[in-house]
C-alpha cells in the first residue's frame, strides 16, 4: 500500500494539533492579563497571536479530517472530536474578528471562557483516540494495571471449542487493542466472528481453508522488520506455536463453532494443540501464602535449634518457616509441642522417619498454615490422622510407610486444597482403591508399588553384525 | 533481624580479615628467622583467603566454620535436590526422542551442500551420506511423546517428563561442551552447578556431603574433574566423588587396631592444632579445614550406611536392574535416590560411552547406542517411579541428557567410511529431558526441522537450562553471584533465560 498524498498530509495532524492549543491558550492568558500594565502586550502582538492561533486551528481541522479518512479510529469519538474542533475554530475566528473591532467587553470574556472549555474537550477527545479511551483513568481505578481478562484454563484441549476457547483469547490478547471496539486500524475489527469475516479496508483477512492466502496469517508470518508485519514490531508478538495454531485453524476452515476434536489434525498438530492444554496456563499453586506474616518468636526458634531441629525461613525476606525434624536425634511427641509458637509461620514440615505418634498430630493439627507435611515412616495411625482435617491449607501429605488405612484417610476429603497424598507401603488395601479415588477426585493419590517389568533386553547385549558395513 | 545479624557478622569478619592481613605481615617479619617455610606458608594462606575475603561482599553469607550449613534461597523453592544424569559422549537424539520420518527417505543420499556450507564438524569431511533413524519410534502415554524402541521402559513414564527438543550448544568437542553444560562456560575455572547450589543453599544433612558425584562407564568425562569442580568458590563446595565399587569413600573404615575413640582423639588433636593456627593467623580457610575434619568423622558413621545399596530390599534392586558389586550406572542411580532421600542437595551422575561415531561396534548407532540404552533405561525409569512413590519427585528435579547432539549425517571420518554406522558431534539440536521438582509433566518443548538438523522453535541453550535449575531451587540466576577478581560472577555468565514453558 502506498500512502496517498491526502493520508500523508493527514499524518501531520498529531504534530499540528499542539499549535492551536498552545497559541490560543497563551492568547487567552495574555488577553485576560492585558489590563495589568506589567503584562500588557502591544495590540499588534495580541492580534498576531489570535490570528496565528486561529489559522493553526483551521489547519489542524483540515489535517485531522484527512487523517480520519484512514478509518483506523473509533467513528463515534472521531465525530465528536471533529465537530468540537470545528466549533473551536469558528469560535476562535469570531474572537479574532472581535479583537480587530476592539470589542473586548463582557461578551468577549464569556466567549473566551467557552473557547478554553472547547480546547480542553477537543484535546481530551483527541487523546482518547490515540491512546485509548481509558488511558487517563486506567491507572486510577485498577492499580495493578493488569488486563481484566484472565486466560481460561483448558482441562482437555480436544473438548475445547476451537474459536471461543483457543483462538479468541489469543486474538483478544494480541490484536483487539488496535482492531477492536476502540480502534479499527486499517478498518479492521476482530472482536466478533462477523467483524473478523468482514475484513478491513483491503478486503477479507481470512480465507477459510486457505491459510497461506489469508492476509491474517501472511502478515503474522512476515519478518518482524517488514512494514506490514503484524503485530507491529514494537508490540507484543505471537509465539511460533500461537501462529502455528492460527494457521491450522484457518487451514481447517476458520470454523467458529466446532470443537477441536471435530477438526482434522495431523500428528504434529496434536502435539501443538496439547501445548495449549491445561497446565499451559495453569501454574502450580504456591506452597507459601502470599499475605505477609510476623516473624516467629526468636526464642522459640532457638529452642528448636538447641534440640537439633533445622528451622529456616522458606526464603530470604520471608517469615514463613520450614522445619526439618529428620536430622535431630530421637524426636519424641513432646518435642512437637515446640512447634506451636510457630504455628502461624510454619508451612513445610518434614517429620519423615521420626518416632512421633498420634499424640504429635494434636500439635501438628494446630499449625493451620501447613501446606506440605511429611509423616512418612512414623508411628501415626488412623486414630490420629483425622485430626489433620483442621489443616485447610494442606496441599501435599506424605504418609508412606505408616500404618494408616482407608479409614484414616477418608475424613481428609474436606481438605479442599489437597493436591497429593502418598500412600505407598501403608495399610490401604488394593480393594479400597476404587472408593478412595472416587472420594478424592481432584487429588493425586499415589499408591506406589510400581513395577518396572523385566525385559530380556535388560540383561543381554545386542551383538554386532559379523562384518561392519 | 536475621539480615542485621548477618550484616554485623560480615562487618566483623571483614575487620578480622583486614587485621589478619596486617598480622601475617608482622608475623613474617618477626618469624623470618624460622626460614622460608613460614614465608611459603604465609603466602599460601594469604592466597587461600582471597576467595573467602571476597565472599564477604557477595550476596550469600559464607561462614567458614560452617560452610555447608543450610541457607536460604532468594524465593521459595520448588525443588530441594537435583539428580543430574549425564550421558557423557552425547547420545543421539535422532535414535531416542526426535522422530524424523523424513530423514529415513533421505537415507543413503549425499548430504545437500546447504547443510555443509559454512559449517564445521568434529570429524565429518567432504560430503557425507544422510543416515535415517536406526530405531523404531512410537508415541507413548497421554502426552503422545515420541520415544524409540531403544528405551522401552522409559516410554512408559513419558507423562512424568518434560522434553526439551531444541537444545543447542556452541561447542562441538566433548570437554568444552561438558564444561558448558555443567559450569556455564566452555573454559576451565568456573564452579559447577552442584558447587553453586551447595554454596547457595548449603545442605540439611551435615553428616553427608552436599554434592556427590558418581561415575560409571569405565572412564571419566572428557572434561575431567573440572565438571564437578568448585572453580573460584571455596573448595569445600566441590563435588565429592564416590567410588562405584567397594568402599564408596576410600579409607572410610577405621584402620585395623584403631577404634572409634582413638580416631576421635586424633581428629580432636588435629583440630586443636588447627585451632591454634587459626588463633595465630585468623585465616578462615583453617576453620573450613576444621569443619571438614569433623564432617569426615561424622561421615564415617553415616556414609557407609547410606552409600551401601546392599541393604535395599530385593524388589527395589529388581526395579532398578542393579548389578551389586559391579560398577554400573544402575547401581549409581539407586544410590542417587538414597542420597537425595537423606538430604543430599545435588547428585551428579556421569556415564561414559555414548560417543557413537561408528568407529567400533560398541560405538555404533545401531548396536552400541542400543546397548548403552539397555544399561540405563530400566534404572532411570525406576528412579522416576521410585521417587514418585516416596513423595520425593515433587521436590527432586531429575535431568537427563548429553553435552551435544549428533548429526543427521552418517559420519565419514576424514572423508572415509567408518566400519559401523555412526553420527558425528552436532551442536545445532539435541534433546534433554527433565522431571519432578516443579517441572511440568508430559510436555514437549521446542522443535527441530524435518530432518532434525537444526532447532526451528523453542530453542534453548545450556545456560537456559542452568537458569531453570536455579529457578526451581529458588534462585534468580541473574542475582545469584560471587565476587571474584573484581567482578560478580554467575553460573549463567551473561546469558540464560528461565524456560517458563516447562515450569509448572
Amino acid at each position: 500500500m502506498i500512502l496517498s498524498i491526502a493520508e500523508f498530509i493527514g499524518r501531520f495532524h498529531p504534530v499540528l494539533v499542539h499549535l492551536p492549543i498552545g497559541i490560543l491558550l497563551i492568547a487567552l492568558l495574555l488577553q485576560w492579563l492585558s489590563q495589568r500594565s506589567q503584562y500588557a502586550l502591544g495590540e499588534g502582538a495580541l492580534r498576531l497571536l489570535w490570528v496565528s492561533g486561529t489559522l493553526a486551528s483551521w489547519l489542524s481541522c483540515a489535517t485531522g479530517y484527512l487523517l480520519s479518512l484512514s478509518g483506523e479510529y473509533d467513528e463515534q469519538t472521531v465525530d465528536w472530536h471533529m465537530w468540537m474542533a470545528v466549533s473551536l475554530a469558528l469560535l476562535a475566528s469570531l474572537l479574532c474578528v472581535l479583537i480587530f473591532k476592539h470589542v473586548t467587553g463582557k461578551w468577549f470574556r464569556a466567549a473566551s471562557l467557552l473557547l478554553l472549555l472547547l480546547i480542553m474537550i477537543t484535546g481530551h477527545l483527541g487523546g482518547s483516540l490515540t491512546h485509548g479511551a481509558d488511558y487517563l483513568t486506567s491507572g486510577l481505578s485498577n492499580s495493578d494495571g493488569q488486563p481484566k481478562t484472565v486466560a481460561k484454563v483448558i482441562p482437555n484441549i480436544q473438548e475445547a471449542s476451537a474459536y471461543t476457547d483457543v483462538v479468541e483469547p489469543l486474538l483478544q490478547s494480541k490484536c483487539y487493542s488496535c482492531h477492536g471496539p476502540t480502534k479499527q486500524k486499517g478498518g479492521l475489527r476482530m472482536d466478533s466472528p462477523a467483524w473478523l469475516l468482514k475484513g478491513g479496508k483491503e478486503g477479507q483477512v481470512i480465507r477459510g481453508g486457505q491459510a497461506d492466502q489469508s492476509e491474517l496469517i501472511k502478515r503474522l508470518l512476515l519478518a518482524r522488520e517488514e512494514e506490514h508485519h503484524m503485530p507491529p514490531k514494537e508490540k507484543p508478538q505471537l509465539s511460533e506455536r500461537q501462529i502455528a495454531l492460527l494457521h491450522w485453524w484457518v487451514e481447517q476452515g476458520a470454523d467458529f463453532t466446532k470443537k477441536i476434536k471435530e477438526l482434522p489434525q495431523a500428528e504434529k498438530t496434536k502435539a501443538l494443540l496439547l501445548s495449549f492444554q491445561g497446565p499451559a496456563q495453569q501454574k502450580m499453586p504456591s506452597t507459601v501464602p502470599e499475605e505477609p506474616v510476623d516473624a516467629a518468636d526468636e526464642k522459640a526458634l532457638q529452642r528448636l535449634r538447641d534440640r537439633g531441629i533445622i528451622v529456616l525461613p522458606v526464603a530470604q525476606n520471608s517469615h514463613y518457616l520450614m522445619v526439618n525434624l529428620t536430622m535431630a536425634a530421637a524426636i519424641k511427641d513432646a518435642d512437637i509441642e515446640l512447634l506451636l509458637p510457630l504455628k502461624k509461620q510454619l508451612v513445610w514440615l518434614k517429620a519423615g522417619g521420626t518416632n512421633i505418634s498420634d499424640t504429635a498430630l494434636q500439635f501438628i493439627s494446630q499449625c493451620s498454615q501447613l501446606t506440605v507435611l511429611q509423616l512418612n515412616s512414623t508411628r501415626i495411625t488412623d486414630r490420629g490422622l483425622p485430626l489433620l482435617r483442621s489443616l485447610s491449607n494442606l496441599q501435599s501429605l506424605n504418609l508412606v510407610g505408616s500404618s494408616v488405612s482407608m479409614q484414616g484417610v477418608m475424613p481428609l476429603q474436606s481438605l479442599k486444597k489437597l493436591q497429593a497424598i502418598y500412600l505407598y507401603q501403608t495399610q490401604v488395601q488394593s480393594a479400597d482403591w476404587k472408593q478412595l479415588t472416587r472420594a478424592f477426585p481432584r487429588v493425586q493419590l499415589d499408591s506406589g508399588g510400581y513395577k518396572v517389568p523385566y525385559f530380556t533386553t535388560d540383561t543381554t547385549l545386542m551383538q554386532p553384525p559379523v562384518q561392519g558395513k | 533481624m536475621m539480615q542485621n545479624e548477618l550484616h554485623n557478622q560480615r562487618l566483623l569478619r571483614e575487620a578480622e580479615q583486614a587485621n589478619a592481613r596486617l598480622h601475617t605481615r608482622r608475623h613474617f617479619l618477626r618469624e623470618c628467622a624460622f626460614g622460608f617455610g613460614s614465608l611459603a606458608l604465609g603466602s599460601l594462606l594469604q592466597s587461600c583467603s582471597i576467595g573467602s575475603a571476597n565472599a564477604g561482599t557477595s550476596a550469600i553469607p559464607f561462614d567458614p566454620a560452617h560452610p555447608l550449613a543450610p541457607k536460604l534461597p532468594q524465593f521459595p523453592a520448588k525443588a530441594k535436590s537435583i539428580i543430574y544424569l549425564h550421558m557423557a559422549g552425547a547420545p543421539s537424539q535422532l535414535e531416542l526422542f526426535d522422530y524424523k520420518p523424513d530423514l529415513m527417505k533421505l537415507d543413503g543420499q549425499d548430504c545437500p551442500p546447504s547443510l555443509l556450507e559454512g559449517k564445521r564438524f568434529a570429524f565429518i569431511r567432504g560430503v557425507p551420506k544422510m543416515l535415517g533413524p536406526q530405531a523404531r519410534f512410537a508415541q507413548h502415554g497421554g502426552s503422545g511423546a515420541w520415544v524409540s524402541n531403544y528405551l522401552p521402559h522409559f516410554s512408559s513414564i513419558v507423562d512424568e517428563v518434560s522434553f526439551l527438543k531444541a537444545v543447542t550448544t556452541d561447542q562441538f568437542n566433548h570437554a568444552p561442551a561438558q564444561l558448558l553444560v555443567h559450569t556455564g562456560s566452555p573454559r576451565l575455572g568456573r564452579p559447577s552447578i552442584g558447587s553453586w547450589v551447595t554454596y547457595g543453599l548449603g545442605t540439611e544433612n551435615q553428616n553427608l556431603p552436599g554434592f556427590v558425584v558418581l561415575t560409571s562407564g569405565g572412564k571419566f568425562p572428557d572434561a575431567g574433574k573440572s565438571v564437578w569442580g568448585s572453580g573460584f568458590l571455596p573448595s569445600v563446595y566441590q563435588g565429592v566423588q564416590c567410588r562405584s565399587e567397594g568402599d564408596p569413600v576410600l579409607f572410610i573404615k577405621d584402620p585395623k587396631g584403631m577404634d572409634r575413640d582413638l580416631r576421635k582423639a586424633s581428629i580432636d588433636a588435629i583440630n586443636q592444632v588447627n585451632e591454634e593456627e587459626y588463633q595465630e593467623y585468623q585465616d578462615p580457610e583453617i576453620l573450613s579445614r576444621i569443619s571438614q575434619y569433623e564432617m569426615a568423622y561424622k561421615m564415617q558413621i553415616a556414609a557407609p550406611e547410606v552409600m551401601n545399596i546392599n541393604n535395599e530390599p530385593a524388589y527395589i534392586h529388581e526395579m532398578y536392574g542393579t548389578q551389586p558389586g559391579k560398577a554400573c550406572i544402575a547401581n549409581n542411580i539407586l544410590l542417587a535416590r538414597k542420597l537425595v532421600e537423606k538430604g543430599v542437595r545435588f547428585v551428579q551422575i556421569f556415564d561414559w560411552g555414548w560417543d557413537t561415531h561408528g568407529t567400533a561396534a560398541n560405538l555404533s548407532i545401531d548396536v552400541g547406542l542400543n546397548n548403552k540404552c539397555r544399561t540405563v533405561d530400566k534404572a532411570m525409569t525406576a528412579l522416576i517411579l521410585d521417587l514418585k512413590q516416596r513423595g520425593l519427585l515433587e521436590e527432586t528435579l531429575v535431568v537427563w541428557g548429553g553435552e551435544f547432539g549428533r548429526t543427521p549425517m552418517l559420519e565419514n571420518r576424514d572423508g572415509k567410511q567408518n566400519p559401523f554406522k555412526g553420527r558425528d558431534h552436532h551442536v545445532e539440536a539435541f534433546t534433554i529431558w527433565m522431571a519432578g521438582g516443579g517441572i511440568r509433566k508430559g510436555v514437549s518443548y521446542g522443535e527441530t526441522d524435518e530432518i532434525g538438523y537444526a532447532a526451528v522453535s523453542g530453542k534453548v541453550t545450556p545456560n537456559d537450562i542452568q537458569a531453570t535449575l536455579l529457578n526451581q531451587l529458588g534462585f534468580d540466576h541473574e542475582k545469584f553471584t560471587y565476587q571474584f577478581q573484581g567482578r560478580p560472577f554467575r553460573l549463567t555468565d551473561v546469558s540464560g533465560k528461565v524456560i517458563d514453558e516447562i515450569v509448572a
